[in-house]
């Protein structure tokens, strides 16, 4: 069941997103040929400018405009998606399906987090084929490879362990927030009146508490002597590491709680208007 | 077994108790009409049913199970409101039942489409409000299931359409199935009824076959209701 619910999320969202990722390639297309036309040579730019200049200048800022539309059309859809389809009439025909709660909250998540992967995705692969030709491919190989070469001479370890922890970090951060927004909705349907409010409300309230607990944390490390770790030079890479891995931990914790908390009031406090 | 059971069925929305202690069975095969005046804890019932809403005390079963998974496979619910997604086409809908409805009948569905004259290409957005309740119901009709829960199902269509649906709703459903049918339009349904419940306040006033009104009352089911709930 859960696969049908991710077929009919991937359906209902994607008609949203076409125009804006096909406007999004054609720009990208037409911003890059101005950029040939106008700018041939990067090094050489010539002083009196090129009649592109306009036409290019336009083209930028329509670029540039759609990645932010892109962005916060994301950011809607995660909204909408699960308010809309979950707490408003749609919400009588989703909730009396044959289906599990966690799994009507799975499946918008799952897509929400499939569309920020695009967007991020599509937006770096675009500047990409914006920059190259005016950064070309090798200088990029070469900087890696300093880069690479730089960390193992530092710490004699390859950066690759780093790296990866610190995506499953982005990851799942992107994770608590979506599901922060998921659960102060949930907080907000309580009320019988002005849910919206309430949402916003709940949202607000949660941030204080968790930058309240980030604070109390932070106040609290250095008793386990983190700082004695920092000083000592030889453990620099150990430092970034726990400071990552433990961020992920608290993360997970929060999604956890989340996720917990989503479900339940979805599923036993289910207000629908 | 009945097909629904509800002991000491409790529901309260702060300090508003919409349903007090309900006792009630609803035994298969019949056509049940849920009738009393608005607030009277039809919907708040029919809620609990579904598993909507969960109880504040006491408990309700269908076909002996809780409200869950199994229970919402087998029990097929009009609500009140349009529930339909506004981007999709009629034929999204029969597919988007038809995925997660073990017991949907698509031939059913494109059958009843036809005979209301509703092109199934046709985007809902378009569609009037009542057409979209039309569709709605050949979408809750078109389920072999074990159990219909009709919120006001006629209020919003055309009498012509009303007969039609009355028909379909009688037509329709499998020998040992039940439909409950919430409304107060009690005149337009009278005739397909097999049992009635009065329900007011909360609390269940009457429940009896509509033989039995006509015989001991002498009166129509209609006629009944306006006397139990003047005002």
């Amino acid at each position: 069941m859960l696969v049908k619910l991710l077929k009919y999320e991937v359906k209902a969202t994607a008609r949203t997103f076409l125009p804006l990722y096909l406007a999004l390639v054609v720009l990208t297309i037409i911003t890059k040929l101005l950029l040939f036309i106008a700018i041939p040579d990067a090094v050489l730019v010539s002083t009196e400018g090129s009649k592109f200049d306009i036409p290019l200048g336009i083209s930028m800022t329509l670029y540039f405009t759609i990645i932010i539309a892109l962005s916060v059309l994301t950011l809607i859809v995660i909204i909408q998606r699960f308010y809309k389809n979950l707490l408003t009439d749609e919400g009588y025909l989703m909730f009396t399906l044959p289906v599990q709660t966690w799994k009507l909250i799975l499946s918008k998540l799952i897509v929400g987090l499939m569309w920020t992967f695009v967007c991020g995705v599509a937006v770096a692969v675009s500047i990409f084929i914006l920059a190259i030709g005016n950064i070309s491919v090798m200088e990029i190989t070469q900087g890696i490879n300093v880069f690479y070469s730089g960390f193992q001479n530092q710490f004699g370890v390859s950066p690759n362990i780093l790296i990866v922890e610190f995506i499953i970090l982005m990851i799942v951060d992107i994770v608590a927030s979506i599901l922060m927004i998921y659960v102060a909705i949930a907080i907000g349907q309580l009320f019988s009146q002005h849910r919206i409010m309430a949402a916003f409300g709940a949202y607000i309230s949660i941030s204080l508490v968790i930058q309240i607990l980030a604070t109390l944390l932070t106040v609290i490390i250095p008793i386990f002597g983190i700082e004695n770790l920092i000083n000592s030079q030889t453990n620099q890479l150990k430092v970034i590491e726990i400071m990552i891995n433990g961020l992920t931990l608290l993360n997970i914790i929060t999604v956890a709680a989340f996720y917990f908390i989503t479900n339940y009031i979805l599923k036993n406090r289910l207000n629908l208007e | 077994m009945p097909i629904l059971r509800a002991k000491g069925l409790t529901k309260k929305f702060g300090n508003l108790t919409a349903l007090s202690n309900l006792d009630l069975e609803i035994p298969r095969g019949r056509i049940i009409g849920l009738l009393g005046p608005n607030g009277s804890g039809k919907s708040t019932f029919i809620k609990l049913a579904t598993g909507l809403l969960v109880p504040t005390s006491g408990e309700i079963t269908i076909g002996g199970a809780a409200p869950g998974i199994e229970t919402k496979a087998m029990v097929s619910y009009l609500p009140e409101r349009t529930y339909l997604n506004d981007w999709m086409r009629a034929e999204d809908m029969i597919a988007f039942f038809g995925d997660f409805y073990e017991d949907f009948n698509r031939i059913k569905a494109d059958n009843m489409l036809r005979d209301l004259n509703i092109n199934p290409g046709d985007r809902l957005k378009t569609m009037s409000k009542g057409t979209k309740e039309k569709v709605q119901l050949v979408l809750v009709m078109s389920r072999d299931a074990e159990l219909y829960l009709l919120d006001e199902p006629i209020a919003g269509v055309d009498p012509a359409a009303r007969d039609y649906i009355l028909n379909t709703i009688i037509t329709n459903y499998k020998e040992n199935a039940s439909v409950v049918i919430s409304t107060h339009l009690i005149a337009d349904i009278e005739q397909v009824l097999d049992d009635i419940i009065f329900i007011s306040q909360g609390e269940i006033k009457l429940t009896s076959t509509v033989d039995e009104i006509r015989e001991t009352h002498n009166k129509s089911v209609d006629g009944l209701f306006r006397e139990v709930f003047k005002c």
